[in-house]
């Protein structure tokens, strides 16, 4: 049986960004680096869907501080602040070592 | 302790989210217990005094109320902490805090902006017509509370986490106080000033999470964190006039 998450594109709103780059110093610290630069005249920063591990990870949401500015691509959904389903217990990261015995 | 709706919101939606687990985590929770009930306090004062301000508000409260906020955050302030904060890590250290050096650098700008927000208010209200009039007011460039920036420029503790503190404890609070005013307040430009810093406020507390989070994870590195909220907790001098007053009666005695 698949257990991996169901792939689910999000994107940055750069209507909402603030630029603080929070996202990427985080999700560097974790050795995704899935947030880029881009190249353009702007700089902006953007999400590289082939790394990015959401919504196997949402480290990058739970330290946004701008909100609605992560949002689900296809459903829209703001992920700023984290709705509760995203940080739950088990969602963090590095995952804590699944309790053993009793 | 029974919670204000608006510090429970707050914890809710920006504390206890979080993206990391581990020492650094169980840290931060264990501070976030020191801040809450100052937090709670200080929440219940500003409600008090918005709904106190929101009865009669006037020029002259702005006044003070962006001019306080431009002394603690205007260029002159903000480009003199943030490079006190830059040089808190050694060259040795700037490998391992890398990230925190990062976020301290933007951090020179984003307090400059700070800067900048509040001057809009000052030239939007017609109290200044340039900015560079600020720079002839002691007012406009001096802050006398000890715990808070300009006097932590010189606070002795150079640990580099030491800031992670003040950070999260500072900065939680004044996006608590600018959540109350734009709750109770009407003013316009109040309203302005206040939505217009909210962002930056949360972005700042936002780097004190993440540092305790990611950095604080041995026993050395959170007793740098825990001291300096001993300091900044601390209730026996509010501000810089009765700490002189203090001294002066320390002196003659």
């Amino acid at each position: 049986m698949n257990t991996q998450p169901e792939k689910i594109a999000i994107r940055i709103d750069h209507d909402k960004c603030t630029e603080c780059r929070m996202c990427y110093v985080v999700c560097r610290e974790i050795n995704l680096n899935a947030v880029v630069i881009d190249p353009g005249p702007k700089h902006l920063h953007e999400i590289d869907m082939d790394r990015c591990t959401y919504p196997g990870c949402t480290v990058c949401l739970m330290y946004c501080p701008a909100p609605a500015s992560i949002v689900e691509t296809v459903s829209g959904l703001s992920l700023v602040p984290p709705p509760a389903r995203v940080w739950t217990e088990d969602k963090r990261w590095p995952r804590r070592a699944p309790r053993t015995g009793n | 302790m029974e919670l204000h709706p608006i510090l429970q919101e707050f914890l809710d939606t920006w504390v206890y989210p979080t993206g990391f687990s581990g020492p650094g985590y169980d840290f931060r929770m264990h501070i976030t217990e020191r801040c809450i009930p100052a937090w709670n306090g200080m929440t219940m004062s500003a409600v008090k005094a918005a709904q106190e301000d929101a009865k009669t508000p006037t020029r002259e409260w702005l006044w003070s109320s962006v001019l306080a906020g431009y002394a603690g955050e205007g260029p002159q302030m903000s480009i003199k902490q943030m490079s006190t904060q830059l040089l808190s890590v050694s060259l040795e250290d700037q490998e391992r805090y890398i990230d925190l050096q990062r976020m301290r650098a933007q951090q020179v700008w984003d307090e400059v902006k700070h800067g900048m927000l509040h001057a809009d208010v000052m030239l939007r209200g017609g109290y200044v017509k340039r900015e560079e009039e600020l720079m002839d007011s002691a007012d406009a460039n001096t802050l006398g509370i000890l715990s808070y920036f300009g006097c932590t420029a010189m606070f002795p503790h150079i640990h580099p986490l030491a800031r992670a503190a003040q950070h999260y404890f500072f900065e939680g609070s004044a996006c608590l106080g600018i959540q109350v005013r734009m709750r109770y307040m009407n003013d316009p430009l109040d309203l302005h000033d206040n939505l217009s810093q909210y962002v930056d406020e949360l972005m700042h507390f936002m780097e004190g999470k993440y540092q305790m989070d990611v950095y604080a994870l041995t026993e050395k590195d959170q007793r740098a964190i825990e001291d300096t909220l001993d300091f900044l907790l601390k209730p026996w001098a509010p501000t810089l006039a009765d700490a002189l007053a203090r001294a002066k009666q320390g002196a003659a005695a």
